[in-house]
């Protein structure tokens, strides 16, 4: 019963959170409702028993992407975006229209379809083999991962930088 | 909780991230609904993981964690990306980014 309620809670917090942070005018408040999003789904995967991905949640996603795209809107456009152009795209209604067919037409009918199972195993804490099975079977796939970030890392500062230096540049010619 | 309710409410949030990458303007905007569809996957996986029947092989957590490293790489590279595409244009606005069909 405590179970479906917080199950309830948290589902109504995250369809709000990213409702609020898709159609929101101001993306400071969008950020933020994004956090809420986040930090809802860290609660659900707690439901879940994936303790250590709960963490993992509320670490990489609120802590660090949140605040990068603070920072991310903050270099760019205004922050409060009251003027009077629209939000949404032109082609909006047909966004709209996709979006709708797709959940009703293609995930809906596959998930009522499918044979589903019931009932959840009990199951203890998983931290302790997770760390084992990083280091035994998957140890290539983190250290491929680990490459993967310090390359994204280096290809970040590369674009950031680079495009200034273009800059700069072309303020030389002129 | 059946499985059945943890997958609706992924495919919602995944339908509401995609609403957002479709319909808004802002390409910081479409960014942060990648990321809600990417966390809408990553429930299902742990969802799935959780009802099957052998949770100790541990495949749901050991992808997510594998996605969730993915995702803060394309959010760093998405970023950089925006942030030069600012520099260049001094616009962020989508559908202001046109170069290509030569008006």
């Amino acid at each position: 019963m405590t179970q479906e309620i917080t199950f309830w809670v948290l589902a109504v917090i995250a369809v709000l959170g990213a409702l609020v942070a898709v159609r929101r005018r101001n993306l400071i408040h969008g950020v933020f409702a994004l956090m809420i999003f986040f930090a809802s789904l860290s609660g659900l995967f707690l439901l879940l028993l994936a303790e250590f991905i709960a963490a993992v949640q509320i670490l990489v996603y609120i802590g660090a992407v949140g605040i990068l795209l603070l920072f991310a809107i903050m270099l760019t456009e205004r922050v409060t975006g009251d003027d009077a152009r629209r939000v949404t795209s032109r082609g909006w209604f047909w966004g709209l229209v996709a979006t709708i067919v797709i959940f009703v037409y293609l995930l809906l009918p596959a998930i009522q379809e499918a044979n589903l199972p019931e009932t959840a195993q009990p199951i203890k804490p998983s931290v302790e083999a997770l760390g084992k099975k990083l280091m035994n079977p998957y140890v290539v796939t983190l250290e491929v991962l680990a490459l993967l970030l310090t390359a994204a890392l280096i290809g970040a500062v590369a674009a950031a930088q680079g495009a200034r230096e273009n800059k700069e540049e072309q303020s030389d010619d002129s | 909780m059946t499985l059945e309710h943890y997958l609706i409410l992924s495919a919602l949030l995944f339908c509401i991230g995609l609403l957002g990458a479709l319909t808004r303007r802002n390409a910081v905007v479409v960014l942060f609904s990648i990321e809600i569809m990417l966390n809408a996957a990553n429930l299902n996986f742990i969802a799935f993981w959780r009802f099957s029947s052998n949770p100790e092989a541990l495949h749901g957590p050991l992808f997510t964690l594998f996605t969730i490293a993915v995702a803060a790489a394309e959010v760093a590279v998405g970023l950089a990306l925006i942030i030069a595409v600012y520099r260049h244009f001094k616009t962020v606005d989508l559908e202001q980014l046109d170069t290509l069909k030569e008006e």
